[in-house]
């Protein structure tokens, strides 16, 4: 019985995770212009989220809870 | 405090390991918040302010509060917390353990966390020209050559920006 918004909380701690080891890249090797790719990492992390939170909202108005278990139309 | 990077580290996986072991999904965006929270602390302690500044504003102020009433609106039932279930339970101290074994293990080795003090990355960069002397970030500067050299990708990105609140309408409008 695990919720589907469980792995996107997951992924949002890979991008923060992401973020902060670009950042820490560009603070100690003293490269000031990679800093713009933790920015970016964050715009397309916003963007990501925005679609995943959609995907959930569409699954929980069809299903009522978004268990992940409850997304079985292909059935082998 | 010596040691004070090694404990946020520390402190900030265990943090992930909270919503890992996969409460339910209110627990689990506090304990994102919390190790979020550590992670600016981080970033902050390796001179990066702006980028700091940006993690709070952007990620936590924008992207968690819409994960906060998104979870709000989508979950009805009751919550189980970490200490409810045995898989989350487990999870947990499985993770915590192999946290603290890691430590001890760091800690054992002679010269692997050292007190580095040393006054070459703090960060700033003096500049003499002009009138007296000036002082700029090289986090903020970086980020700002982002309109510069990055022209092209600043209207990519609004771009991307545009449509992805497009596509998530028409997702959420359904039929």
């Amino acid at each position: 019985r695990s919720h589907l918004v469980a792995s996107l909380l997951c992924l949002e701690g890979m991008m923060m995770s992401l973020f902060i080891m670009a950042t820490l890249i560009a603070s100690n090797t003293h490269f000031p212009l990679v800093n713009i790719m933790p920015i970016i990492l964050l715009v397309f992390a916003a963007c990501e989220t925005a679609v995943g939170l959609a995907l959930l909202i569409s699954i929980s108005n069809t299903y009522g809870l978004d268990y992940v278990h409850n997304l079985n139309l292909l059935q082998c | 405090m010596a040691y004070i990077l090694f404990t946020l580290s520390v402190l900030l996986v265990m943090g992930f390991v909270g919503f890992s072991s996969k409460p339910s999904p209110i627990y689990g965006g506090l304990a994102l918040i919390i190790s979020g929270v550590v992670g600016c602390v981080i970033v902050l302690n390796c001179g990066g302010v702006y980028m700091g500044l940006m993690m709070f504003l952007v990620y936590l102020g924008g992207m968690m509060v819409v994960f906060g009433y998104t979870t709000a609106m989508a979950i009805e039932e009751y919550p189980e917390t970490w200490g409810s279930g045995l898989e989350v339970l487990g999870g947990l101290l499985v993770g915590l353990m192999m946290e603290v074994m890691l430590v001890l293990w760091v800690l054992s080795l002679d010269e692997a966390v050292v007190v580095v003090v040393g006054f070459s990355d703090t960060g700033d960069w003096v500049i003499f020209e002009g009138e007296g002397s000036g002082l700029i970030r090289g986090d903020s500067i970086g980020a700002g050559a982002l309109y510069d050299y990055g022209r092209w990708l600043v209207v990519v990105a609004g771009w991307t920006l545009f449509v992805g609140v497009y596509v998530v309408i028409e997702i959420v409008r359904g039929n």
